[in-house]
């Protein structure tokens, strides 16, 4: 989970390594994530959001499909 | 309360507050529980996903979005300097401290450097992308490598 100046430096770095290229996301939407993940995590009430709620929280963020699924298949086993 | 919500708490305030990962002697010693217990409770929550360990099962690796171990992503806060475990958690550490923050970091691909302010209210406004390669439903396989 990287940062890059931008979308044509991830397509540079994904084809000078031989990677498949993944959806993009805007700096705004990675603090929505940061957010959901981690505003609470200094606190006793504190959980890691759950596959129904990731899958919530990626929708509202407009990040669907199989990449984003925490329980796709598409990809091989999971753990 | 529970020793793992003890333990748990009791590794997260000592991040907070110095930047840098408790020994399980340091939490022993802050939740009043013995060594053997609280590595139990260490076990427990990397079970839970709540820690990654290193092989010695009781050294902290990442209790994220800190890093135990220095990385690429560093994050300033009311003068203290943090490691994340990568660029999401580089905005966790602002989120969870709910401080103003400068993230450093850079560009994976042409190594420029990336430093970003981030409030309350969000990073300031930038044009930089977050990219990752490893589809969510496979990210806890090798979580190091996500």
């Amino acid at each position: 989970m990287l940062f890059f100046r931008s979308e044509e430096r991830v397509r540079e770095w994904c084809s000078a390594a031989g990677y498949p290229l993944r959806p993009v996301v805007r700096m705004d939407q990675l603090w929505e994530l940061a957010r959901e993940w981690y505003s609470t995590r200094l606190q006793p009430e504190s959980r890691r959001p759950q596959p129904a709620e990731m899958r919530q929280i990626f929708g509202r963020l407009g990040l669907v499909g199989d990449f984003w699924d925490p329980q796709s298949d598409a990809f091989g086993t999971s753990e | 309360m529970e020793i793992d919500l003890k333990v748990k708490l009791a590794i997260y305030e000592h991040f907070a507050a110095s930047g840098r990962r408790p020994s399980l002697n340091d939490i022993a010693a802050r939740v009043g529980a013995a060594v053997p217990q609280v590595r139990e409770s260490f076990r427990r929550l990397r079970e839970q996903r709540v820690l990654v360990l290193e092989e010695d099962a009781e050294t902290i690796r990442m209790a994220p979005p800190f890093s135990g171990i220095p990385t690429q992503h560093r994050v300033s806060a009311a003068g203290v300097s943090y490691y994340a475990n990568c660029a999401w958690d580089a905005l966790g550490i602002p989120a969870a401290l709910r401080q103003p923050a400068t993230v450093h970091s850079r560009c994976e691909r042409s190594l420029e450097p990336l430093e970003l302010a981030v409030t309350d209210r969000g990073p300031e406004a930038a044009d930089w992308v977050f990219h990752c390669l490893v589809p969510a439903s496979q990210w806890w396989n090798d979580i190091v490598f996500t």
